[in-house]
């Protein structure tokens, strides 16, 4: 492997764990409420608004900057609550296009109210210190943000596995994504669980906005950029399944960094050819069975 | 129903003799608008014909805009004859609406159909993005407006007026015919479709021809769309075919009422006044039109003609107990 495959590799697993942190909540729900939730990278996108105030506040270590993008995704998952409350419980039982329709709706209105608050323009927000820079290995350059991102991915992931299939609460989530009316039957509080899901999926986007912060340029225009991505990675991994979408992430992720290679003059186009190609062979996603 | 066909074509011909008059009373700002109006009307009743009477939701028909767009607009700077270009248009989205259509439609459906829909746009997004010879992504500018040659007689639409009046007759036309062919025993097969595909195949339908045949109708005529828009703003971007603005038909359709064949005009242009109203105040037009949005999709789901429909029907039905005939005996209004 030449020095610049490695660095490829490097780059494309960051976009990878990138894709990931916000197609990890999106899946989350879909797998229990059957809803593609458009407005999914509105809420990233206010997640990375808040961090970006919190930290201005806080300072820029490594420590108030997790402890901003926390922050962040407790203050969206509150949103969550007003938001299932007044939309989504609504939505839930109508048509699949009219809640793909309606959660845009919601993502409108995220983005617009980010312009409210936050202005049209640009902002962007260094890594903090102790990830910034670059680690050497012998002739190897890799950045310590793209390490920083690789590892929170894997943290979600593995924190998500571990609630999922080893917790009580991840049996009972499994039930209700699976016959959601049996569970209620059985004296589970159904509703309530579809709240929590909610509230959870919303906070890991405020997270994941937080930390993917220092990545890019801040922008009203944000949500709509990591919607389709996230979108394409919980499609190709079959909806509602977790351990899908980061095989997903990771092979739109290497893709994507592949590309930049071998056909340089179409950046971004690599990941809507491999979704199209993979969605021809395996049409319900290469892993498709209910939440996993 | 003769009675009811005759007020269709009074209200039709109602209909176009105003927008005809638009260019004589308005200033060209505001012809200008009626214009994109018309064009993006056109698209969205063909994206509506999909929706609305087909059952296929598709987020990705600005694709099939934005290749005529850019056929129309690349033939007019190269000097081509305006009609075999539109013609071209209307060729280059059929065969593209039937490649699409004869993979994903057999396949997927419902969210599978949109997401692939919407990636497939995205591609040609970025691929015109990329090209430099169709502008990059600046997009292809100074556009001229065409002149058609009849053998001898020649008709100038270099005027704004005049390529407006071309504009209308070929909307109207093609816009009618949709109508016709929604009316007709094709459009009843589609309806039977979209309400159970399952049933219609028991009953002979051939349902993957139906749908292909409305995917490729649909397509043909949103590139042709696409095509008129062209000389029209004089400039081609790939925003033609960015996924907002096939989220747009959405909007536009559901504001005015999916169920209804003129639904979707109807929401062009109460978007378009929307879109002129809050444009000024950046943030507040999302938070409106999100919020409108939410509103149709909650509470009205049958959009503003709906809405309309419902409220009638309930005057007739009070007017009716008043009078003391019972409410099954009143006649219900049709969906369209």
């Amino acid at each position: 492997m030449s020095m610049q495959d490695i660095f490829a590799l490097v780059n494309g697993l960051t976009v990878a764990m990138s894709i990931f942190l916000v197609a990890a909540g999106l899946t989350l729900v879909f797998g229990v409420l059957r809803m593609l939730n458009f407005a999914h990278g509105g809420f990233f996108m206010i997640g990375a608004y808040l961090t970006f105030t919190f930290v201005q506040s806080l300072g820029s270590g490594l420590t108030q900057f997790l402890l901003a993008s926390l922050a962040a995704g407790i203050v969206v998952g509150v949103i969550g609550v007003i938001c299932d409350r007044l939309i989504l419980k609504r939505l839930r039982h109508l048509d699949e296009s009219y809640m793909l329709i309606g959660t845009f709706g919601l993502l409108l209105v995220c983005t617009g109210a980010v312009k409210l608050v936050w202005g049209i323009d640009y902002y962007s927000v260094s890594p903090p210190p102790e990830v910034s820079g670059i680690l050497r290995f012998g002739q190897v350059m890799i950045p310590k943000y793209s390490l920083f991102i690789i590892v929170m991915g894997l943290v979600v992931f593995f924190a998500l596995e571990f609630a999922i299939h080893r917790l009580w609460i991840g049996k009972i989530v499994q039930a209700v994504a699976n016959d959601g009316w049996m569970t209620g039957l059985l004296g589970l509080n159904v509703p309530l669980l579809f709240t929590g899901v909610v509230v959870v999926a919303f906070a890991l986007a405020g997270f994941a906005g937080g930390l993917l912060l220092p990545n890019q340029s801040l922008s009203p225009e944000l949500g709509h950029a990591y919607t389709l991505n996230a979108f394409i990675a919980v499609i190709i991994g079959g909806l509602g399944n977790i351990r899908g979408a980061l095989l997903a992430s990771l092979i739109l992720g290497i893709t994507e960094s592949m590309s930049a290679y071998i056909v340089p003059a179409m950046p971004g186009i690599a990941i809507y050819l491999a979704m199209i190609a993979i969605l021809l062979v395996r049409p319900n996603g290469l892993l498709h069975r209910g939440v996993s | 129903m003769a009675a009811a066909r005759l007020s269709v074509a009074i209200w039709t011909l109602a209909g176009l003799v105003v927008l005809a008059s638009v260019p004589l009373w308005a200033n060209p700002g505001w012809t200008y608008v009626a214009g994109l109006i018309l064009v993006e009307g056109l698209f969205c009743l063909s994206w509506n014909l999909l929706f609305g009477f087909s059952g296929i939701a598709t987020f990705g028909h600005a694709a099939f805009f934005a290749l005529g767009a850019y056929l129309v607009g690349w033939g007019l700077k190269g000097g081509a004859p305006f009609l075999l270009l539109l013609g071209g248009a209307a060729l280059l989205g059929a065969v593209a609406s039937a490649l699409v259509g004869f993979v994903a439609l057999r396949r997927m459906s419902g969210l599978h159909l949109a997401v692939l829909t919407l990636a497939l746009s995205e591609v040609l997004f970025i691929v015109t993005g990329n090209i430099h010879a169709l502008g990059g992504v600046d997009g292809m500018g100074s556009i001229p407006r065409p002149v058609i040659h009849f053998g001898l007689v020649e008709v100038s639409l270099r005027d704004s007026r005049a390529y407006f009046w071309f504009l209308l007759l070929i909307c109207a036309a093609l816009a009618l015919a949709m109508w016709w062919l929604v009316h007709s025993r094709f459009g009843r097969v589609l309806r039977c479709i979209k309400q159970d595909a399952e049933r219609a195949a028991f009953i002979g339908v051939n349902v993957a021809r139906y749908r292909l045949a409305a995917f490729v109708v649909a397509g043909a005529i949103a590139a042709v769309a696409g095509g008129l828009s062209a000389p029209w703003t004089q400039i081609v971007t790939p925003a033609a075919g960015h996924w907002v603005h096939s989220i747009q038909a959405v909007l536009n359709s559901l504001l005015g009422g999916v169920g209804f064949f003129w639904g979707p005009l109807l929401g062009t242009a109460i978007f378009a006044g929307i879109d002129l109203l809050t444009r000024t105040f950046a943030g507040l037009s999302e938070i409106v039109v999100g919020g409108i949005l939410l509103m149709i999709v909650l509470a009205f789901p049958g959009g503003v003609l709906g809405f309309l429909a419902a409220q009638r029907s309930r005057r007739q039905q009070r007017n009716a107990a008043r009078a003391g005939v019972p409410a099954s005996m009143v006649a219900k209004e049709p969906a369209e």
